[in-house]
């Protein structure tokens, strides 16, 4: 996968691992499958004002600001801990920018170091040229991936934004512009109010929304993906134990992403894998590719269109 | 099966993530509870003003999955960590209904401690804003010091029973209320005396800690206070938990504080 070695399917995402070092003392690292780190712009970011987050039904919605010390600030700071520390665990450095200069120049900046293997594109931020999000811009996406592929042949993995009419057109996008891989999804984008103050909650007023609430629509997004292209995905959004990522697994992940649930139980990634482990073991099936993209269809229903 | 390493903070225990069985649970206070885990590793390396964050874990099908930062309030030779539950939503009252024998799983220690270091100290608490300085006032009265102990609430149905605090801490704090139910009546800040030149610490809502920091100013004193924000992690991942520090940076109020020298923030925008 992605020319390297897993040694476990799945990994921590981005936002919910830092840069790796915080869960040092806590998991073992070199036993899950590698981790994403938390996103690297150009620039450094301060991030937003609080609350940036808050609780919600059966997750949580956080708006961070994308904080983080700068392609610079993580060259220097972050990266070293990373490839003097993991030896197995394989390490995607999360990409973000507001313009595809900005995207560019992180990747052109990040592709002479160790340390990683590969990158994951943050597209569900604005683009300040163009006004809307990249995830959500037929056009502007495919620009990016394209001019991002010519500045490496690192394993370019997208990460797709559930915020479009159909994923599978943004997969196939992604694709046909020479991603090596997807991850879906990223977060949903929500709102809390404080009705005691008429406010907001979150400091930013909206956020993203994340954790077990959005599971049913992070499996749907991996089986919108699986439909329209042949990539490689890596299933996120809610998961909190083997049976979770095993859905993502028949709808079409081979990897998969715990984000929200390390924060509920830091040993979550885990215990992910050892639920997966036993079963297949149960089951009686032979190696995890046996069950990617394996779903059985149902006689009697109509044709896979898209939702909403 | 979470193993522990060495931790980059000095004189702080690497936390660990355990799941602990509640050995008490006893309704204190209106909607507040002092229950007691099972947990050996963080009670014996707790400090106070350290933290855990407290949650059911994941094998629960609720709907509030995230854990909350809980002071440490207290640490038994039997390997008991004690905190102080207020129930003000959902989560926390789901916390709160949780019976002797079942499991949560707690984080910690988490955090930077209160630094007192010899001085002759002050705490100053505001509702559940006590828990850390039971822990203080107990440890210090095991050392045979005393610290003074002025803790404020909005009326006696409030107030966390007097007789256990005297229990756990050997000490009696000085009650307000601003009501007069119980104790003094007025504001917990009634209690600071001008002329003392004690360390002051301070724990509570966000308007308690400012009026303090303009005390401390006003009068030349020292302070330290236990921030509040909310958190999604308690060790620095989600970057959720900032304050304005005096030098605009944010700081993350989980591992730069939560207690921080009052000095290091920027109380105009807190």
């Amino acid at each position: 996968m992605f020319g390297a070695e897993f040694p476990s399917p799945v990994l921590l995402a981005s936002g919910t691992c830092g840069y790796g070092q915080e869960y040092a003392d806590l998991i073992p690292l070199d036993e899950i499958g590698g981790l994403v780190t938390k996103a690297v712009s150009l620039e450094p970011r301060p991030g937003n004002p609080p609350h940036r987050v808050a609780e919600t039904p059966g997750g949580m919605i956080n708006a961070i600001g994308l904080e983080n010390p700068g392609l610079r600030g993580f060259i220097a700071e972050k990266l070293p801990w990373l490839r003097e520390h993991l030896r197995r665990a394989q390490v995607f450095v999360n990409v973000v920018g507001h313009s595809a200069e900005d995207f560019a120049a992180v990747v052109r900046g990040l592709d002479g170091e160790d340390g990683f293997l590969g990158y994951e594109i943050n597209v569900s931020c604005p683009n300040v040229k163009g006004g809307t999000m990249f995830g959500t811009d037929e056009r502007a996406l495919a620009d990016l991936v394209t001019r991002l592929r010519g500045c490496t042949e690192r394993p370019l993995v997208i990460k797709l934004t559930p915020n479009v009419p159909d994923v599978g057109d943004f997969a196939r996008i992604c694709e046909e512009a020479g991603a090596d891989g997807l991850s879906a999804i990223n977060t949903f984008p929500g709102m809390v109010v404080d009705i005691g103050r008429r406010e907001p909650l979150i400091g930013n007023r909206s956020g993203g929304v994340s954790g077990p609430a959005i599971l049913p629509m992070g499996v749907y997004a991996t089986w919108r993906a699986r439909q329209t292209c042949g990539l490689p995905i890596m299933g996120i959004g809610g998961i909190r134990n083997a049976e979770d990522a095993l859905q993502y697994i028949l709808a079409g992940a081979c990897l998969v992403q715990v984000g929200t649930a390390s924060f509920v139980d830091p040993g979550a990634a885990v215990d992910v894998h050892e639920g997966i482990s036993k079963f297949l073991a149960a089951n009686g099936v032979a190696r995890l590719e046996d069950l990617v993209g394996a779903l059985r269809s149902r006689p009697g229903t109509g044709p896979a269109i898209p939702a909403g | 099966m979470l193993s522990a390493g060495s931790d980059v903070a000095v004189g702080r225990a690497t936390p660990v993530s355990r799941r602990a069985a509640l050995l008490s649970t006893r309704l204190v206070a209106r909607d507040t509870w002092w229950q007691e885990f099972d947990c050996p590793d963080i009670a014996a390396a707790a400090l106070p003003g350290q933290f855990v964050m407290l949650g059911v874990g994941l094998d629960e099908p609720g709907a509030w999955l995230l854990p909350r930062p809980f002071s440490v309030g207290w640490t038994g030779p039997g390997g008991e960590v004690g905190i102080l539950l207020r129930a003000y939503g959902q989560g926390t009252r789901a916390l709160a209904r949780l019976e002797v024998g079942q499991t949560a799983l707690l984080l910690g220690p988490l955090g930077r401690p209160f630094d007192t270091a010899g001085a002759d100290v002050e705490c100053v608490a505001g509702g559940v804003g006590l828990a850390p300085f039971i822990f203080l006032a107990a440890r210090e009265a095991a050392a045979g010091r005393r610290v003074r102990l002025i803790y404020g609430e909005r009326d006696a149905g409030a107030v966390f029973d007097p007789a256990l605090i005297a229990r756990l801490t050997d000490h009696d704090p000085e009650l307000f209320t601003e009501d007069g139910s119980a104790g003094r009546k007025g504001l917990v800040t009634a209690g600071l005396d001008p002329a003392s030149r004690a360390l002051l610490l301070g724990c509570g809502p966000t308007p308690l800690l400012r009026a303090l920091a303009a005390f401390a100013r006003e009068h030349g004193r020292r302070l330290q206070v236990s921030v509040e924000e909310h958190m999604g992690c308690g060790i620095g991942t989600c970057q959720g938990c900032v304050v304005r520090g005096a030098d605009g940076r944010w700081v993350k109020a989980c591992i730069e504080g939560s207690v921080f020298p009052a000095e290091e923030l920027d109380w105009g925008a807190i």
